[in-house]
This record gives structure tokens, C-alpha cells and sequence, in this order.
């Protein structure tokens, strides 16, 4: 028997309805960032997936998975400034490498996710509970450990947004210690992370698009 | 109020890299695309290229020191803005020799984290990177400060040091290793009596009363947490070279390096006087600087100040020093 995968198709239509959801929620996640931090996160997001969307286009119908979220490092690395959208480079390029054979399954997006999750806490020197995107990439990792085996990659990806959104809102109790978030110590408790709201939309979108951030956010974000 | 020469404040950095290598074509080369500069000779002997970068602002590092014995390549960023990790990525391709690249990175978060991006898009391309972190400002050596001490005047004797010992066909590791040890070996103390100008408004970034400087500056024109009365250069002299050798605490039978150093608009007149001062100390307590230089080498745009840097050389670290080398700043 055959472990479920998605192929190249499947992984740019998840990417493309990344981009959806991103561009659906652009305000919103500006909104978040200017009460917590410098405001460029929708800006720094929104520009990622459009330089990520040009790249897509470019590499045709016949990219494979690998290549697919290749395109995305690349685009999230290369195009956007700030500290966040890059690190969303590094996930995809250790996704990227996990997708590379037999196709992204879901041992493969639990290997990319933990790898991903490691590169960005080697650079950013953030542990779980600094309020930042880690919380919500830790129990994300978590639940797609949890999941893989012959799970099919949409449900794993579920369960990672189930995990991820629960991630969000643990970091609203959660007081900052890095970015510019940290030099408002309490003024920030009660406000998720823009961040982690990031990943959160990304797992979400395997799914569908996110057209609005208030059901998942506590107190209506 | 004192406006920049400058065509606009975005065009301040590129244009300035462009007229340097048009400078010095002989010695480096300009990618104006991915924004950096590359040597034009390294030694054939040496293994592991050596990379650096930050903010702009601090000529003539860091593109200043690139080219025969000391750096491979450098990343200048805007002013005062670490650069982009792209341009740190593919200067590092550039500059990458058979044992790898190694980054010598000045400790502020901005630079840690894109250096760290860097690093890791070359390890996925299979290309050993290591990292040499500068952080030898005694100002910020404070439990209170999480960040660490900042990076600061030493940058540029770790960089010489490591160019020497690169040319001497050292592996990444050796190098790693030698350029933690000289670090931890080295510290920097700065003062000013007035701020920069930024280069945006041609306004100063602090207003000091007459008579005041600030005491423990660091090379982004940031505030000090002291304020005091200027006194005679000699008493401030000893109260900074105090303070490193209380910091260091060299034996006797070790070799100093010392780095007197102009942060942007101080006079050549005082920075000798300044010199003069510092050899009386080290000569009071026994010392002698067995090296030194007088002059601007990590400088913070025209911010009227100097930074005084001791640097104990251990084994072998004064022939590295003292290897040839040949970069638009640095020549002997």
C-alpha cells in the first residue's frame, strides 16, 4: 500500500489558498502587530506570498512538492524584510527538503515541521513561552509527530491547525521576551502574536481558505 | 543641523560602495545587485573564507578590510541596519573555500538572527558555515542586559587576526575556536561629547550640554548610562584604561594590542594626545603595547568620540597579527 502524499499539485493548491487566507487577512493581522509590535507583519506576510505566487507560476504544472515549497523559501527569504517573514523561509525550505522523493506525506510534514521548528529556535534564540511564532510551530510539530504513520497529509494538517490555534491563544496570556513586543512587558498580555497567528493560517489553509481571523481569535482578537 | 553630502538618504550606502570600489578596483569587487564586496586576492593557502557585515556607518569597516590577508567578503546593510540575510547568503557563496565560510558577527540581535538565516540556507546547500561573535564593549557587560555585550572596536584586530590566521591555512574549526578565544580577550570602552548627525534629518541624535560627554557609548549613536563632566584627557584616559585592565588583567609577560580609535570627527591632534595618555598608563603598570593604531577604523558617522580597545595576545596571536596584509584601510 501506497503512504498517502501530496503531490506537487496538491502542495501548490495548500500554498495558493495560503496566500488566499493571507491576503483575506492582511488588515487584521496589521491590526495585531501594530498593538504588539512594529505593524509591518501583514505588510512582510502579504508580500511573501505574492513574490511566493510569482515564482509558483513560473516553475509550471510539472514542480513536484519539493520544488513547490522551494519556490516558497526562496521567496520568503530572499523577498521580505523584517525578522518573522524569514523565518517562514526557513520552515518552508526544511519542508521543501522533506518533500523531496517520495512526496509530501505525512512523516514527511512532521520531519520538515520539527527540522523548520529547529532552525528558527537556533536562530532567533526563542524558546517555547517567549510569545513569539514557536508557540504555535511547538504543538504543531507536536500533533503531526502524533499523526504520522499512513495519515493522510489534509488530516495531519488539521490536526497541526487544531494545535497551532491553541498555540495562538496560550500566547496571549503570555508576556514577550524578544522583538520590539519586549519593551511593552504587560501592555501586551491579552494580545496573541501576529506570528503565531501566521502559522496558525498556514496549517488552517490545507483545508481552506481563512477569510477572517475573529473565530479563532480570543475575545474576537 | 548639518545636511549630508548625499544625492538622497537611501542613496547614501550604494553610492558610496560604488565610488569605493571604483577606489580601490585594484583590490575589491562590487556586486551592486546583491549588495556586497568581495576580495580580488586571497592568499592560496587559505581554506575557509572569512565574511563580515553590519550596519553602514562605521568606515571603513567593514568594506574596508576586505581584500589580501584579512576579510573575503563583506555585507554592508543600511545605515545602522543589519543587512538583509540574502545579501549575507549569497556573499557567503561567494566567498566560500574548500573548509567553509566563517561569519565574524558584532553581537546585536538584528545581525544575529540574518547571519543565523544565512547560516542556515547554507547548510541546506551543504556549505559549512561557523560563527565568530564579536562582543567586546565593556560598557554593556551588565547582568541587566540581556543582549550581551555589544560588538564593537575590537572587530577590527578579530578580523585581522583571523585574516592572518586563514592565510596560515587554518580549518574552520581552529578558526572558530582562535577567534572566541581573542574575543574573550579583548575589550573596548568608548566616550563622546557630542552625537552623530543622522543622515535622514542632519539633526543630531542627542543633545549633550557643553562640558558633558557621555561615558560608555556604543557606535549606533545610543545614549551611555552615564553622563559626566569632561575633564582633563588624562584623567579620562585613566579611568577607561582602568577600567579594561581591571576587565583583562594581563600578566606581565603578555603582549597588549592597542587600538585608539576615532569614532567619526574627532581630530588626528587629539587622538595622538589620546595615545600619549594611554602609553603613560600602560607604562605606569608595567605594560607595553607591543602593537597599536591611531586613527578611524570603526567609526560611528561623525560622532565626535573614541573608543580605546586592549586586546591580550596570546600565543601566536601576534604573528597573525603581524602577517602582511593589503585591504583599502589596513596595508602592511
Amino acid at each position: 500500500m501506497t503512504t498517502p502524499a501530496f503531490d506537487g499539485t496538491l502542495t501548490r493548491d495548500w500554498m495558493h489558498r495560503f496566500a488566499d487566507s493571507v491576503y483575506a487577512t492582511e488588515a487584521e493581522l496589521t491590526a495585531l502587530d501594530q498593538r504588539v509590535g512594529d505593524g509591518d507583519f501583514g505588510t512582510n506576510l502579504t508580500a511573501g506570498v505574492r513574490a511566493a505566487g510569482h515564482l509558483l507560476d513560473a516553475g509550471g504544472a510539472e514542480a513536484g512538492p519539493s520544488e513547490t515549497l522551494g519556490c516558497m523559501a526562496t521567496a520568503f527569504l530572499d523577498e521580505i524584510g523584517g525578522t518573522s517573514g524569514p523565518l517562514f523561509g526557513l520552515l518552508f525550505q526544511a519542508l521543501s527538503r522533506s518533500a523531496s522523493g517520495n512526496g509530501l506525506t505525512s512523516d514527511g510534514l512532521a520531519e520538515g515541521v520539527e527540522q523548520g521548528l529547529a532552525a528558527i529556535r537556533r536562530v532567533g534564540d526563542a524558546a517555547p513561552g517567549d510569545k513569539t511564532l514557536v508557540d504555535a510551530l511547538t504543538p504543531a510539530a507536536a500533533a503531526l509527530r502524533g499523526a504520522s504513520g499512513g495519515t493522510p497529509p489534509d488530516r495531519a494538517l488539521s490536526l497541526a491547525a487544531d494545535a497551532a490555534w491553541q498555540g495562538v491563544h496560550d500566547t496571549a496570556g503570555l508576556s514577550a521576551r524578544m522583538g520590539r513586543a519586549s519593551y511593552l512587558g504587560e501592555r501586551v498580555t491579552g494580545i496573541p502574536d501576529p506570528g503565531a497567528v501566521g502559522v496558525a493560517l498556514l496549517f488552517a489553509s490545507a483545508a481552506g481558505p481563512v477569510h477572517t481571523l475573529a473565530p479563532y481569535l480570543p475575545g474576537g482578537g | 543641523m548639518a545636511r549630508y553630502f548625499e544625492n538622497s538618504a537611501d542613496g547614501l550606502v550604494p553610492d558610496a560602495l560604488s565610488g569605493f570600489a571604483r577606489a580601490h578596483a585594484d583590490l575589491v569587487e562590487y556586486d551592486p545587485v546583491d549588495g556586497y564586496v568581495t576580495a580580488r586576492h586571497t592568499a592560496p593557502g587559505r581554506r575557509v573564507g572569512l565574511l563580515s557585515g553590519g550596519g553602514s556607518g562605521h568606515e571603513p569597516m567593514h568594506a574596508g578590510y576586505v581584500g589580501a590577508g584579512m576579510l573575503d567578503a563583506a555585507c554592508p546593510g543600511r545605515v545602522f541596519a543589519s543587512p538583509h540575510n540574502r545579501q549575507i547568503y549569497r556573499a557567503s557563496l561567494a566567498a566560500a573555500r574548500s573548509d567553509g565560510v566563517l561569519h565574524i558577527v558584532k553581537n546585536y540581535t538584528g545581525d544575529r538572527i540574518n547571519f543565523g538565516i544565512a547560516a542556515e540556507r547554507l547548510a541546506d546547500h551543504g556549505i559549512t558555515c561557523k560563527r565568530v561573535l564579536v562582543d567586546d564593549d565593556l560598557a554593556s557587560d551588565s547582568e541587566e542586559i540581556a543582549a550581551g555585550r555589544r560588538g564593537t572596536g575590537g572587530t577590527v584586530l578579530v578580523e585581522k587576526i583571523l585574516g592572518g590566521a586563514a592565510d596560515a591555512g587554518l580549518g574552520i574549526e581552529e578558526l572558530t575556536e582562535l577567534g572566541t578565544a581573542v574575543v574573550s580577550r579583548c575589550r573596548t570602552l568608548a566616550v563622546a561629547s557630542a552625537a552623530h548627525h543622522a543622515p535622514s534629518t542632519g539633526e543630531r541624535a542627542f543633545d549633550l550640554p557643553a562640558g558633558e560627554l557621555e561615558y560608555g557609548v556604543g557606535i549606533h549613536g545610543e545614549r551611555a548610562d552615564r553622563t559626566r563632566p569632561q575633564e582633563s584627557v588624562r584623567a579620562l584616559v585613566e579611568d577607561m584604561a582602568g577600567a579594561l585592565l581591571d576587565e583583562l588583567r594581563p600578566g606581565t609577560d603578555e603582549p597588549v594590542v592597542a587600538l585608539v580609535n576615532g569614532l567619526g570627527s574627532v581630530t588626528s591632534l587629539e587622538l595622538y594626545g589620546i595615545f600619549g595618555e594611554l602609553g603613560q598608563v600602560l607604562d605606569a603598570r608595567g605594560i607595553r603595547p607591543a602593537r597599536h593604531l591611531v586613527g578611524d577604523y570603526v567609526t560611528a558617522l561623525d560622532m565626535r568620540g573614541f573608543s580605546l580597545t586592549l586586546l591580550v595576545a596570546g600565543p601566536a596571536v601576534l604573528d597573525f597579527y603581524d602577517a602582511p596584509v593589503h585591504t583599502p584601510a589596513l596595508r602592511w
